[in-house]
């Protein structure tokens, strides 16, 4: 892709158009096979299905209600989810109760320093009976791939994973293996500086769709886990509430929501200010505002609306950014972290269109959006 | 795929500053690195502000013709700098250019003759230099404002100006003082404020300041002070707090005038200059009749009223002392009498006279000196302090002037024969010393004329009779322009024996020429200076025990000045010598004197016939003590009272105008608004968010640029504002949660699909919408009374009458031109830097060739 030339159309997703361009086919015979067959879903069977499942979730994981519903966002936008925290907090656990609530294959891949890329992908068998080569499954052949301590496996393994994320099949000794739909990668790492840990290089975090930090548990919750949780797993009580078939229809349906003109510059804005803020080293790639709108349309579509709202890109921006954008040494030194500056970021775009100042023209705003955005963040140091 | 290209150039939202890489200081983004266009910008700025600043020698110098001279030696003084200091030669270099311009300049302006090739200065350019030097120094010395703008002072000016620009320039650019460099803008302005009696004049104030603001923010531009930069690169408080300063500094000028006691009163009225409301127009005896003469509107009218047999001159001050280049009124504090209840003129008085009331109104004409007519017994209705000395009967003020003065003068006048004069012969005793001193250095001329039209009258009446008459020859014609053309405007000796030679002027010089020639021969004498008679308004004013008076009007045009000299046992006698001015007395007319021809041809038409200056009431009543009369008249009453109700009418309109603006804009938005609003088709919601948002604005609640509307509408609703602590469902904020909906379909929802229903009732407010009013005017009502029910009494006032939402609109509108301005500059520069940096590459190239 070429970073030179971005503009309002290459990041959008390929279903959708400007609004001039509305009537036009969403899925253009020819340039993609359509993914899912199933209709979309009608409003209250999308609300009760996501109820359920967030319902489920929060039964097992208390005071993660947060967390929950920006995981269920995830698998609605078709992307990965990367939990990273501290050991003990309920990554693993979250990761598996989403898995447990969908009605769907789930495989667990524990990453460990010496699992291979075969062990991830599948390998081919020569089969004695036969006498021919047979493709073996890896872990990978499954509707949600819970990823354990990603970042404990070597470089190579963990490239094969994120092949298989991004391109959503396996290829073995020249053989193309398509993967399930859906498909969602649930990574859980620690955070880079424990020890026996191989950070993901740049390229491959931006391949997930959003981090979630799960966070440590406050009071209450952590006196109810210890209540409820002491005898037995609160897994095992968790049964599936919907089909993978349901869970299709439902990722059409957030297909469907509508993103307006001014939501995608509002986007653009946010994306182009982390490019020119004087604070990063590297800012949101393109891929990530795609993936910003994507995961901006499963909220609104969580929150029962049709179209997206500057408040749900707004809501998702953190999770969806933070892990993509390098700190400038300096701002790092201040004791900046990825999550402020993005939120100083956002608290400086201006929510287009300003229906007061300017009515009918987007040109004013725009031009203050870059201005403000490199401006410097009063919060922040003066980076001079 | 890769990801080291950072950041996307060139999708043309990006600004200049925005372009630099975004990890380098974002504060210095915008600044411009490129200096091309520095030289140009900042020499434009020194000769604006020099230019302008000059301006303000209008007045000083007469007409506009000087100013070209002055304009083209500044430009290329200026120009010069520029080239110089774009080639990037040294400082001392570039001031060195700088004079070697002004020298050529001068030189091809004034000494196109004298100097070898048009502009290289030869010995005898320093020749004409020196005489040009004199003649400037005689024009100071000698000569009163406006003088006219001969070689010499214009050519001083230039070379002044010249250095200046040299001197501001080199204070604002290698020095890097460009507050400092007011310091020469000032030294320009101080000509005007000390010479001029209007001090600087608009004009110079204003084109001084703008190129002082010039010179300032181009420094600024080019060289920012660290200091005075905030956070953000452009600094965009300064404006404000700049403006919060002036008007302070305004509003405190404006008062202190009104605190210090006696700041715009007094002798010295230098206060009333800053009068915004009316011009104090005054008589300044001798330094500008000329100037009131030729004022074509007539300021500083006053009327009166009086039962006189012809109407009378009114006299203001009187001149005695003729030393010395430039003359003015004597005054003898030491001898003045207080109170003018009674004045006495303590010599022989004639043997007839008849008593004469005047009730005079002085209106905006102010002076120190009272105009009154002659000689005057006693003076009613005065306020403030008065005095009067006893040698000439001029009536000055001790702590007040004559503006706005409203009094009865009660005065004597002698009737006069040319009999009775002509037996005056008797040699003169008890006039004081001063009005028979010779002056010390006479010019030739005017003794020997004085000699010669005297020859053969014998007795003093006879040869003030003389002198009268030759003054009132056909040798002499009456103009107000040929002095100043002759450059012999104003008064003095010198311009005494230029206008007996021009024999052409007005009646400054001849009075000043009867009473010096009168002295001469023996007479005392001395210049009266007031109005001549005026003309009738038509007007009757009562005048207690006088029933209607006659009303008479003079104004600027009228101020004229006559001789009086002194006869033993008749006193003083006033003489007319100007032709086509005033009336001439019947005791000073002989049947063989002809009027003298005007060459002015306004001025005929002022000289009052016959018919006004017969009385009009042939009887003149003795009146012992008049009271006050009720001379004042009603009509400058009246308009002041108009002006007050007009100002407060205005004032009250520029209050009322934000509310009148915010509620037109209201009204407009709701009408658009309604069109079809129940609808799904036609109907817009946009207005009323907007209205939703001024609301809020005005009520203290302004939704942040960057945050959504549903988050606004969230915070106003549960803020205090909306309701009462606890109170989540209220009516206003339901019509507000409804007006935020709505909006949000519109603005972000599926075109065409505005009606559809909302997804599940976990929809933020929508609940709400079926209980409530379907129009959009009403909602925005019941947000307006829910907000205005919480809110305080001032908030409420300032809502109503300074709603925020207008005012930060206007504020806006004040910061645009500035961005309009810089935007310009911006360009230009670019423009400049490009098209220089062309030229100086083809130069190169010739050169190398």
């Amino acid at each position: 892709m070429d970073y030179h030339r971005t503009s309002v159309d290459d990041i959008l997703p390929q279903g959708q158009s400007l609004p001039g361009r509305a009537s036009m086919d969403p899925n253009p015979a020819g340039q993609r096979p359509p993914r899912h067959e199933l209709p979309a879903m009608d409003a209250d069977a999308f609300h009760s299905a996501s109820t359920r499942i967030l319902t489920a979730i929060n039964t097992v994981i208390d005071g993660k209600a947060e967390a929950a519903k920006l995981a269920l966002t995830v698998l609605l936008a078709q992307g990965h989810l990367l939990l990273e925290d501290v050991p003990g907090v309920g990554k693993t656990l979250l990761a598996k109760t989403l898995g447990r609530t969908i009605d769907c294959s789930v495989s667990r891949i524990q990453f460990t320093p010496d699992l291979l890329p075969s062990d991830v992908t599948g390998v081919s068998i020569y089969n004695q009976a036969t006498r021919t080569f047979e493709f073996r499954h890896g872990a990978v052949f499954a509707n949600i791939v819970i990823g354990d301590e990603i970042n404990r496996a070597s470089a190579k393994t963990q490239s094969a994973l994120l092949e298989c994320m991004e391109e959503h099949q396996v290829t073995v000794d020249g053989t193309s293996y398509r993967l399930d739909e859906p498909f969602m990668v649930v990574a859980t790492q620690n955070p880079i500086e424990m020890e026996g840990t191989y950070p993901l290089p740049e390229a491959q975090r931006d391949r997930f769709m959003a981090r979630i930090s799960m966070g440590y548990p406050d009071r209450e919750s952590e006196m109810e886990m210890l209540e409820t949780h002491q005898a037995s797993s609160p897994l095992a009580r968790v049964t599936a509430v919907v089909t993978a078939a349901e869970v299709a229809a439902m990722i059409a349906t957030v297909q469907q929501v509508y993103v307006s003109r001014s939501i995608k510059e509002y986007t653009v804005a946010v994306g182009r200010a982390t490019r020119e803020s004087g604070y990063l080293r590297l800012g949101a790639s393109p891929r990530s505002m795609l993936q910003l709108l994507r995961a901006a349309k499963a909220t609104a579509a969580l929150e029962g609306r049709d179209f997206v709202l500057p408040d749900d890109v707004v809501s998702v921006a953190e999770a969806v950014l933070a892990h993509r954008i390098i700190l400038d040494r300096k701002a790092a030194s201040a004791g900046e972290t990825p999550q402020s500056v993005i939120r100083a970021i956002i608290a400086k775009i201006p929510v287009t269109p300003d229906v007061t100042a300017s009515p009918n023209g987007t040109g004013r705003p725009a031009r203050k959006a870059s201005a403000m955005a490199a401006a410097p963040s009063p919060k922040l140091p003066n980076p001079r | 795929m890769t990801l080291a290209p950072q950041r996307s150039h060139g999708s043309g939202t990006g600004t200049a500053g925005t372009e630099e890489p975004t990890v380098l200081p974002s504060g210095a983004a915008s600044r411009p690195d490129t200096r091309g266009a520095q030289p140009w910008v900042m020499a434009a700025a020194v000769a604006v502000a020099v230019a302008g600043a000059a301006l303000g020698f209008n007045g000083v110098l007469r007409g506009w013709a000087w100013y070209s001279p002055v304009f083209s030696t500044v430009l290329s003084v200026a120009f010069s700098l520029a080239v110089l200091r774009s080639l990037r030669a040294r400082p001392w270099l570039v001031t060195a250019g700088g004079l070697l311009t002004l020298i050529v300049a001068v030189t091809f302006i004034f000494f196109r003759q004298h100097s070898i090739a048009g502009f290289i200065p030869s010995p005898e350019t320093m020749n004409y230099l020196g005489k040009f030097l004199r003649r400037a120094s005689e024009t100071v010395l000698a000569e009163s404002t406006p003088v006219a703008p001969n070689a010499g002072i214009v050519m001083l000016i230039c070379a002044v100006l010249g250095l200046l620009v040299i001197l501001i320039d080199a204070l604002a650019f290698p020095l890097a003082l460009p507050a400092t460099s007011g310091m020469g803008i000032l030294a320009i302005l101080v000509v005007p404020a000390m010479v001029k009696p209007q001090s600087v004049g608009v004009l110079g104030f204003v084109g001084a300041a703008v190129g002082y603001l010039l010179i300032l923010g181009c420094s600024h531009w080019y060289t920012p002070d660290t200091r005075t930069l905030a956070d953000t690169a452009r600094n965009p408080g300064q404006l404000r707090r700049g403006a919060v300063t002036a008007v302070a500094a305004l509003t405190l000028t404006l008062v202190l005038q009104l605190v210090i006691p006696g700041f715009d009163q007094g002798t010295f009225p230098q206060g009333s200059r800053l009068n915004p409301f009316g011009g104090a127009t005054g008589l300044n005896p001798m330094i500008s009749l000329g100037t009131s003469l030729r004022s074509p509107s007539g300021e500083g009218r006053i009327t009166f009223a009086t039962n006189a047999p012809t109407t009378p001159y009114l006299r203001s001050v009187t001149v005695d002392n003729f030393d010395g280049d430039s003359w003015s009124p004597d005054d003898r504090e030491s001898s003045r009498q207080p109170g003018t209840g009674r004045i006495e003129a303590g010599h022989e008085a004639a043997p007839a006279e008849i008593r004469v009331l005047t009730a005079v109104n002085t209106g905006q004409y102010t002076s120190p000196y009272l105009p009154a007519p002659y000689a005057p017994e006693a003076v009613n209705g005065l306020s403030g302090r008065w005095s009067w000395d006893p040698a000439t009967l001029s009536i000055k003020g001790v702590d007040t002037n004559s503006r706005d003065q409203q009094y009865v003068v009660s005065s004597v006048t002698p009737q006069l024969t040319a009999a009775l004069l002509a037996g005056a012969s008797g040699p003169v005793r008890g006039v004081p010393e001063q009005f028979l001193r010779e002056p010390s250095n006479v010019p030739e001329v005017v003794r020997s004329t004085a000699n010669t039209v005297t020859a053969g009258a014998n007795s003093p009446y006879a040869r003030a009779m003389a002198i009268q008459r030759y003054l009132r020859s056909t040798e002499f014609s009456y103009s107000l322009q040929s002095p100043v053309q002759g450059g012999y405007d104003g008064n003095g000796l010198s311009v005494l024996a230029d206008f007996l030679i021009q024999k052409s002027g007005y009646c400054i010089h001849f009075a000043s020429a009867m009473a010096v020639m009168a002295r001469l021969e023996g007479i005392p004498s001395r210049i009266a200076v007031g109005y001549a008679p005026g003309r009738p308004t038509g007007a009757t004013v009562a005048v207690s025990g006088q029933g209607p008076l006659p009303e008479f009007e003079v104004d600027a045009r009228d101020a004229h000045a006559w001789p009086e000299l002194y006869f033993q046992g008749i006193g003083w006698v006033a003489f007319e010598p100007t032709p086509s001015r005033g009336v001439v007395p019947a005791y000073a007319t002989d049947a063989s004197a002809p009027s003298g021809a005007s060459t002015n041809d306004r001025n005929d038409a002022l000289t009052p016939g016959d018919g006004s200056t017969q009385a009009p009431f042939p009887i003149p009543v003795p009146v012992p003590v008049p009271g006050a009369g009720t001379a004042a008249p009603g009509g400058a009453q009246a308009a002041q009272v108009l002006y007050g109700v007009a100002a407060v009418l205005l004032l009250a309109l520029l209050v009322a105008s934000p509310r009148l603006v915010r509620s037109g804009v209201r009204r407009r938005r709701l009408r658009t608004a309604d069109r079809g609003y129940p609808g799904a088709t036609g109907g817009t919601a946009l207005p009323a968010w907007a209205e939703l948002r001024d609301l809020a604005t005005d009520y203290g609640m302004a939704p942040g640029a960057s945050e959504t509307p549903r988050h606004f509408s969230e915070r106003l609703r549960a803020s205090e504002a909306m309701a009462e602590p606890g109170v989540a469902d209220g009516p206003g904020q339901r019509a507000a949660a409804a007006l935020t909906e709505d909006f949000e379909r519109e603005q972000y929802g599926r075109p065409g699909g505005a009606a559809g229903p909302a997804r599940n009732a976990g929809s933020a407010g929508s609940a709400g919408s079926d209980d409530l009013v379907d129009s959009a005017a009403a909602r925005v009502a019941l947000v307006q009374a829910s907000l205005r029910a919480n809110a305080g009494f001032l908030v409420r006032l300032r809502a109503a009458w300074l709603p925020p939402s207008v005012m930060s609109g206007w504020r806006r509108s004040l910061q645009l031109p500035r961005g309009i301005l810089s935007r310009t500059a911006q360009r230009t520069r670019r423009g400049f830097a490009g098209s220089w940096g062309k030229i100086r590459n083809s130069v190169r190239r010739v050169r190398r060739r």
